[in-house]
Order: structure tokens, then sequence, then C-alpha cells
């Protein structure tokens, strides 16, 4: 009877690891579970049985009868080193940083035919005395297990093929992310991406205005790209955190403090916004804009105890991730994450009532020659300048580690999201912030000149893939700033100056978008009552254009020009409303894109 | 001992795996009516809709000692929105209990957000939501003192409907409320004395409160004005157009929601014209602590041999299914409650006395859980939610008590 009791420790162990190759592929509800008591049963049946037992039938054999067995030897020697991998395996993980990680994997693979193998041939007379019944016991006890494993395949399908909704169970919060993945975390969670629904003043105020003005419904329009997880759990707004009393800050707050504090209080709570899952869990986009993405939150694979938030049962199944990462890896990650579409999906943006455009970046792009499927070379897709670590204007690859002791990877794809708004990240990371001027300064060229009497001053979008400024681009400021003075000092000309409320002057140079309602008034913060587009003054990718300036006929030359490009994030007028409503909030600073003087003869 | 062991073993895991199979997959609906039943079946358990004809309204609301006049509303709408009733003068009863003054104005929002003196705080955005109550865990009175027992403010809306006061239902009716509320140090705290000499003070309360009542400025009468105007803060919703009749207003699910309403023991509680507010009852009925919780396991999401689904329940001791922040334990220290007021939930968050659960939905799974012993699974608060979505309403404005 012992010796039945060891066998079958073995043989559950073996069974159960050999289930987990990849190539039987098992369900994945199997998978799960068998993974978990793989690793945790061969824990406890080694220390238990199999050691006690080793330990009388090694002094017996060996010292008392002194007999001496190869395949005994071998056993032994191979189970120990299946222990010390295995061990590997769960404490320390198959994370890919390190090589041991590999061994260990390969060690406690094979090794474990050549056990099974050595114990075949240590038992060879015993297999012979026992009758064969006993074997089919074994294959009663693990049949049941094979037959479900056909019968109901995944938990999940059902749900999968009506799914009319998420619960916010199917959502995860994106602090769990936080302990394998630290370095991308943080860059995510100071990037604008984090901060686009409930802890970004502007929006939630337009949300706001937006159902104000159209009624309740409407929200789920800016929803639906702004705050997947509120759409899909079918809430009808967008709300912040409360803790207490007090609504915790969105502004300064580094490393998303708040969603991690809220996290560890209330583990149900509907993370908003745009999460870690709710990107990597698209499973198809396409470029018509307006949240025109795939979700599969319910059919994805999960390890053991994934949706639990007790420590012992999320350390277990962090050690479970690690012990075979490969499903992991593949569930949230996706080709199409690398091709422009993928962005599209939200970048382009269309009045639902009547199809006007609102914001049309990837339209931009695609008629850039940055869009150059033939050539390489030129071709750049939106993952190539926005997700890159950017440094003195150049895109520098950035190699490391994206997991905790994972493998070093050439280029890793920058979470920061860097773009053209500066602001609300830089408030919380200055890296942020410099990022997304460094990007910004990239964009464009100045030249100016002087010839028969009359300034010239051309700009080129020499870096953007996209018309600059883009996005939201009624609410961005892209103007010139420029000041002429004669051989004693006088100005002659000047242009492009903030008055004392923070707002440009009027008749400046700006280069934006103005929308206007039916009536052709501007509609202000009202975006969504464009009707006819008053002004467009955008410069498109690779383009120049120029202006020109009269200069009196009886100017004292030398004269001096200077010229500034500047960019303004939000209008002073929309930040000045949006104070009401959150009186902490800063001004955005004028960024000085380029700047260049130069003195005439 | 070893066969016996291995045994075991086999049969939990069998067991396990076994269990979540054999519950059936959909909760059956064994209680599906049509809406002419479905309707006739709530105004049985005496819930009734809300009216939107004047005569009705008189009917239902006028008590013989104060009748409802277009002046008297007026006197009292003055008072709500009026500093002048707190000690320092700097919060109004529409500071806890937010409603926005003129109920017409759309574009309110718009306006509160563009204009140069703005007030700069929660309400610039939750003035809109015409909730009747602050959207805080516990409320703030006078010099921001928050409440000792941190309770949580309830709505004003409808309130004057309800058979009893305040959490812990220490008051039965609104004027007694306003006369504790004006008076209580961590809310307006201003004696009746100072109340009558502030208003006698100023001419046009003065002149208003002779014509409108015979003795003029008296503490009563302030509060039979304020109390005549809470009477016109009576809201309807898609549910009082689907009592009286409207098939449409209702969609199917928060029909369905309504029929686990009633079929689930909802209603035993909160009832009434109200939705709740009629009685005190004790919270919570059921005590978990310490039980080792096996429901997960007959639960959906959780078939397909997962053990993730038992929970140990190693937790300290809970008075509450919450920190029970303030320690306030109802009546008489003996856990009653007053039933709160379903109507308007959806727009009243947080949840509980102390206001600890931000979340409607965990708030029906608690109250299902802890007070029905019923383990809800998500389609049904799906339901329950959609329902309680369909008692939300603005305030019925009626012609006659208009300026």
């Amino acid at each position: 009877m012992k010796l039945l009791l060891i066998n079958l420790s073995v043989l559950f162990m073996f069974i159960s690891g050999v289930f987990l190759i990849d190539i039987l592929s098992i369900p994945w509800s199997f998978i799960r579970i068998i993974e978990f008591l793989h690793s945790f049963g061969s824990i406890f049946l080694t220390i238990f049985i199999i050691f006690p037992f080793l330990f009388l039938h090694i002094k017996s054999s060996w010292y008392h009868s002194k007999r001496k067995s190869l395949s005994g030897t071998l056993f032994g020697i191979t189970f120990l080193l299946l222990v010390c991998s295995g061990l590997y395996l769960l404490f320390i993980g198959n994370r890919g940083g390190e090589i041991f990680g590999e061994i260990a994997y390969n060690i406690h693979l094979y090794g474990s035919f050549i056990l099974i193998t050595s114990l075949l041939f240590h038992l060879k007379t015993w297999i012979i005395k026992v009758p064969i019944l006993q074997a089919i016991v074994l294959l009663i006890v693990f049949i049941p297990l094979q037959t479900y494993a056909y019968s109901h395949k995944l938990t999940n399908i059902k749900l999968e093929n009506d799914v009319s909704r998420y619960h916010n169970n199917d959502w995860k919060n994106s602090a769990t992310c936080k302990k394998c993945h630290p370095e991308i975390f943080k860059q995510w969670a100071n990037s604008n991406h984090r901060h686009m629904a409930d802890s970004n003043p502007y929006y939630m105020v337009l949300e706001n205005l937006a159902e104000m003005d159209k009624g309740k419904e409407f929200r789920q329009w800016c929803m639906g790209c702004h705050n997947p997880s509120a759409v899909t759990t079918k809430q009808r707004e967008t709300t912040h955190f409360m803790h207490e009393n007090i609504m915790p800050d969105p502004l300064f707050v580094k490393d998303s403090q708040t969603l991690i504090q809220t996290y560890k209080k209330d583990p149900k709570r509907l993370e908003q916004g745009v999460s870690c899952i709710a990107c990597h869990r698209i499973t198809d986009a396409n470029a018509t804009g307006n949240s025109s993405y795939t979700l599969d939150l319910t059919k994805r694979k999960k390890y053991l105890f994934e949706d639990s938030t007790a420590p012992t049962k999320t350390w277990i199944n962090n050690a479970l991730i690690n012990a075979k990462p490969t499903t992991h890896k593949q569930k949230y990650l996706n080709p199409v994450y690398k091709k422009s579409r993928y962005c599209a999906s939200c970048h382009n943006e269309f009045l639902p009532h009547s199809g006007k455009k609102v914001v049309s970046t990837y339209d931009q792009w695609e008629k850039s020659p940055y869009n150059n499927p033939n050539d390489p070379k030129k071709h750049k897709e939106c993952v190539d300048c926005h997700m890159s670590y950017i440094k003195d204007g150049k895109y520098i690859a950035q190699s490391g580690r994206s997991t905790v002791g994972g493998k070093i990877k050439k280029d890793i794809k920058t979470h920061y999201f860097t773009g053209g708004n500066h602001f609300l990240s830089g408030l919380k990371s200055k890296v942020h912030q410099q990022q997304s001027i460094e990007l910004l300064k990239t964009a464009a060229i100045l030249d100016l000149n002087i010839s028969h009497n009359k300034l010239l001053i051309g700009v080129t979008n020499s870096g953007a893939g996209h018309k600059l400024p883009t996005g939201a681009a009624d609410f961005r400021e892209l103007w010139l700033d420029i000041t002429v003075t004669d051989k004693n000092g006088h100005t002659l000309l000047s242009s492009g100056k903030l008055d004392k409320n923070g707002n440009i002057e009027p008749n400046s140079i700006i280069y934006n978008k103005v929308f206007g309602d039916k009536d052709g008034n501007p509609v202000g913060l009202l975006f969504w009552r464009y009707e006819k587009l008053l002004k467009d003054t955008r410069i498109p990718a690779g383009k120049r254009v120029q202006e020109k300036f009269a200069l009196p006929k009886d100017a004292n030359y030398p004269l001096t020009v200077k010229v500034k490009l500047n960019f303004r994030i939000y209008p002073q007028w929309v930040t000045d409303i949006v104070k009401v409503a959150y009186p902490a909030l800063p001004d955005p600073p004028v960024i000085t894109i380029k700047e260049m003087e130069k003195s005439f003869d | 001992m070893l066969r016996l062991i291995l045994l075991s073993i086999v049969m939990m895991v069998l067991w396990i795996t076994i269990l979540p199979y054999m519950m059936p997959s959909k909760p059956k609906n064994k209680y599906s009516y049509s809406d002419e039943e479905l309707r006739k079946k709530a105004m049985q358990v005496g819930m009734h809709s809300i009216p939107n004809d004047y005569k009705k309204f008189i009917a239902l609301v006028q008590t013989p000692d104060n009748f409802i006049t277009k002046e008297k509303v007026t006197l009292g709408k003055k008072l709500y929105f009026d500093t002048i009733l707190s000690k320092d003068r700097t919060i109004r009863c529409a500071s806890c209990h937010m409603l926005s003054q003129n109920p017409h104005n759309q574009q309110q929002f718009l306006d509160d957000i563009t204009h140069p003196d703005s007030k700069t705080d929660c309400m610039v955005c939750h003035i809109k939501d015409q909730s009747g109550s602050d959207r805080l865990s516990t409320a703030i009175g006078i010099k921001g003192k928050t409440d000792p027992y941190h309770r949580n403010t309830l709505t004003i809306l409808n309130s004057t409907l309800a058979k009893y006061q305040f959490w812990d239902a220490s008051s039965k009716n609104s004027r007694q409320s306003i006369a504790k509320m004006l008076q209580d140090p961590y809310k307006m705290d201003l004696t009746p004395k100072e109340a009558i000499i502030r208003l006698k003070n100023d001419p046009t309360y003065k002149q208003t409160f002779q014509k409108v009542f015979k003795d003029g400025i008296t503490f009563l009468n302030i509060q039979k004005a304020i109390e005549a105007y809470l009477k016109t803060l009576l809201t309807r919703s898609a549910y009082d157009r689907f009592l009286d009749g409207d098939d449409s207003a209702m969609t199917p699910l928060a029909k369905q929601g309504f029929v686990d309403f009633i079929e689930l023991g909802c209603k035993g509680c909160h009832t009434g014209i109200t939705v709740g507010g009629q009685t005190i009852q004790k919270f919570p009925v059921r005590n978990y602590n310490h039980i080792i919780d096996v429901t997960g396991s007959f639960r959906k999401e959780y078939r397909g041999f997962d053990v993730a689904s038992f929970d140990f329940n190693f937790k300290q001791y809970q008075e509450f299914p919450f920190k029970n922040k303030g320690g306030f334990m109802g009546k008489d220290s003996q856990k009653y409650f007053r039933v709160p007021i379903l109507r308007n939930v959806t727009k009243t968050s947080p949840y509980f006395h102390n206001g600890s659960v931000f979340d409607l939905r965990e708030a029906i799974y608690i109250m299902a859980k802890y007070q029905l012993s019923t383990e809800l699974t998500e389609e049904q608060i799906d339901e329950i939610e959609a329902f309680l979505r369909s008692l939300e309403g603005k305030p019925v404005i009626f012609k006659e008590l208009e300026q």
C-alpha cells in the first residue's frame, strides 16, 4: 500500500505536469487549475510522502542491505533536480530575464520523462508482480478530467456569445499590473491616457456640458473613448472617486496613487478611464473612429486566482504566471497594437448626428508622407513617435525590461504617450513634460526674410505626421509672436502678444480651426454644435505656410526681427472656465517651439 | 487510513467540480407578470405613483394646520435658499440638500461656470443632479463641522411623505425635522429666539410673514413655511408613469427588476408611495461574521473547477457589512434604522447611514445578502439597478404654485 501511494504521488505529479505541455492544448479552464494543483500538490506530496519514504528507502537499501541500483540512483538525482527546478519556477519564475529560468524549465520538462523511465526500470519486478488492475484504478482517477475537458470547453464561452455588458469584475484594475510591470505602470500612470476621464478637469467639465446641451445619453459619445470601462458596464456618466468627504486631487498626485489607494480599500470599484486592460484586450480595431474597436474581456484566459484580491491568492497567482508566462503574454498582446488603425479607432472623431469630422488625426497621417508602406525607412506608424523615447530631437530605442526579472528587450515601446499635451501629465511628472516638449520642438521650423519692405515668415510642419496642431484643434493654440524694432529700438510691428487676461490679442496669426454652429457663430466650448467650418489654418504634414507683413516705407534700418512660434495646450478662456469647477488648476504655460532673431540691413 | 485520505481528496475535488454544473444556468424566472399584473401587484403592496395633478397633490400632502398656498411656498423657498437661518450666515438648507433655485433653467451649469463670481465648489457640477442631498459621506454644517456620528445626508425629495425622518427615525414629520436641523449645533445652530430676531429685523421677511400668517413671525411659522415648500418637492419618474398606465415608460429590464423587487422581498420594507421611509427596520438582519462562505461556488462565473470561489472569512468582527465610521448604531443603539427612501436613489450616492458604500450595485448586493439572505447574481443586480434607475425623477412643477 505504501508503495502504491508513492507511485500514485509520482504519477500525479507527472501526469498533471504533462497536461501543462502546450502540445496537448488542453482547454484553459483546466490548465489553470492543473497548474495550481501540479505545483502546490507536488510540494505537499514531496514533503509529506516522498521525502520521508525516500529517506527510509535509501537508508534501508544503501546502508543496511548494501544494495546498489542504477535506476534508483538515477531516480534520486533526477528527482532532486526536478524539485530544485520546480521550486525555481514557482518562486522566481521563467520570466525571460535570466537564462536560469529557461534552464529550469527545460530540466523540469525533460527531467520528468527521465524520472518516469527510471521509476519504471526501478519497479521492473514489482510491476510484473502486481496485477494490471491497479493501473486501471489510476486511469479512472484521471479519466474524468479528460472527459470534462472535451465536453465543457471554456467556462466563459456562453457569456461570450451573448454578452451585452460587462460587470466590474470583468474589468481588471490597472493597479494589479503594477507589481510585475512597475516601470510601464509608472509611465502610464502619469500619462495623458491615464488621465482622460475622472482625473481630467477639462474633460469632466466638457462631459457635463455635453449632458446639459444634448441630454444625458450624449455622454456616451465622449465616454466611448475616454471611459470604455464605464460604457461597457452601462454607467451613464463619468464619476470621480471620493475619499470620505474629500475628492482626491486629480492634478498633482503622482503615479496614480489615488487609484492604488482606492483599489486597496475597495477592490470592487470600477477604474474609470483608459486602463491597461482597455487597450490590451482590444482584439480588433478599424479606422472609422469614435471608439471603433472590439473588446474581449470575458474570453480572456485567467490564471488561477487572477480575480482575487487577497494577498496569498495574489501571490499564488503571480507565481503561477511567472512559472509559465506564455499564455499571459499572448492574451495581452496583439499584432494590431503596432498598427496605426488601432490608434485611429479613437483618434478619429466625428459627430454622431451629422458625421462631421471633429478630429481626424489618423486621416491626416494617412495622407501624409509618413504613411509609406513601400519604403520602410520613411514609413512611420503612430507608435514610432508617440511611444518612443525622444532625446535631443531624436527617437532612441529604449532597451530594458518591461517586466521585473524579464528579458532585456531592445526596443521597448514607452507608455508616456507623448503628444502635444505636456501640461496635465507635466503636473505629475517632469519626465512626461520634458518628453512632450521635446516632441513639440521637433514639430516645426521657422524661416524669415525681408524683401521689398515686406516681412515674410515661413512655418514648416517638419516633424509631425499630421496637421499642426491636431487633435481637438479648436482648443489648441499655435501662434506667431512677432516683434520688429528699428535702429532706435522703436517697435514697428508687434503681433501675437498676450493681453492682461492671458488671451492672445486679436488679429494674431493663430494656426487652428474654428468651428461655427448652424448660424455661423463660433461654438466656443460646445464643439458638438459644429456645422460650418469658420477657419482652418492648420499646417499639413511636411507643408510650409508663409505669412506676409507690410513694413513702413520710411523704416530706419537695420531692423531686428524676433519671431517665436508659440504653443499653448488650452486657451486661457477655457482654463478660466474649468477653474471654476477645479480651483487648484494652474494656467497652462506657453511653450516656445521655435525662436528666431535676425537683423536686416 | 491512507486510502481514506485519498478517497476524501478525490471526493472533494469531484464535489467542487460537479457542484457548479448542477446549478441551473440561469436563475429561473419563476415569476413573470404581464404589465397589467405587475401594476396590480405593486398597487396591492402599497406602491403608488406621485400625482402630477394639482388637486390630487393637495389631497396627498395638505394638512388642516398648514394649508398650501402660493405665498407660503414662495416664502418657504426663500428661507430654504437663504443663509439667514444659519448661525454664521454661511450655509442654508440648500447647501446640503442641493437643489437649483430655478428648475426651469436648463443652462444652469453653463451659467454658473461662466459667471465671473461663480461659486467654486462641488455645487457647480452637482447642482444639476437635483438630488436634494450633498453627495458626500457625511453632512457638513456651520464652520465646516461634520456630523459627530458621521451620518450621511438624506435626500429632501419626497421626504415629507415619509412616516419617519432621519436615520434613527427620531422625528415623525418634516416640521419637527426642520426645527431639529435649525437648532442642531452641527447643522445650522440657530436658536428659535435668534431666528425670530433676525427675521424681524429684515423688513421684507417681516412683511411677507405678516401677509402669510396671521400671527406674523414665530418659530412655528418658519417651520410651517419651509414645510410647505418641502411638500412641493415631489418627483415623478418613469416608474410613476408606468404605474399610471404607460407600459412603455419602463424598459423590459427595469420591469424585470421590479418583479425581482417585489418577489425577492425588497418591497417588504421599501414600500409605500415613497418606496421606503415608512417603517423602522433592523440592519443587518443576518450576521455573516466568521462563517465560511461557499456561496461563491454556486455562481456561474466560477463554473469549471475553480477553488477561487471560497472565502474563509478570516475577518475581524464587524457590526455592519462595511466599516462603521462614526459608530452610529441606529435607533436606541439597537441597529434599528428608518428604511431609506429609494426614489432618486441613483443620484444620492454614497449609501448607508455613514456613506461608506459608493457603488449602488454593491449596496444592492449588501441589502439582498444581509437583509434577505439572498446572494444575487450579477444579472439580478443588473435588473434591480435598472428598476432603481426608473425611480429617478425631477421635481414636479405645479403651475398653481409658480411665482
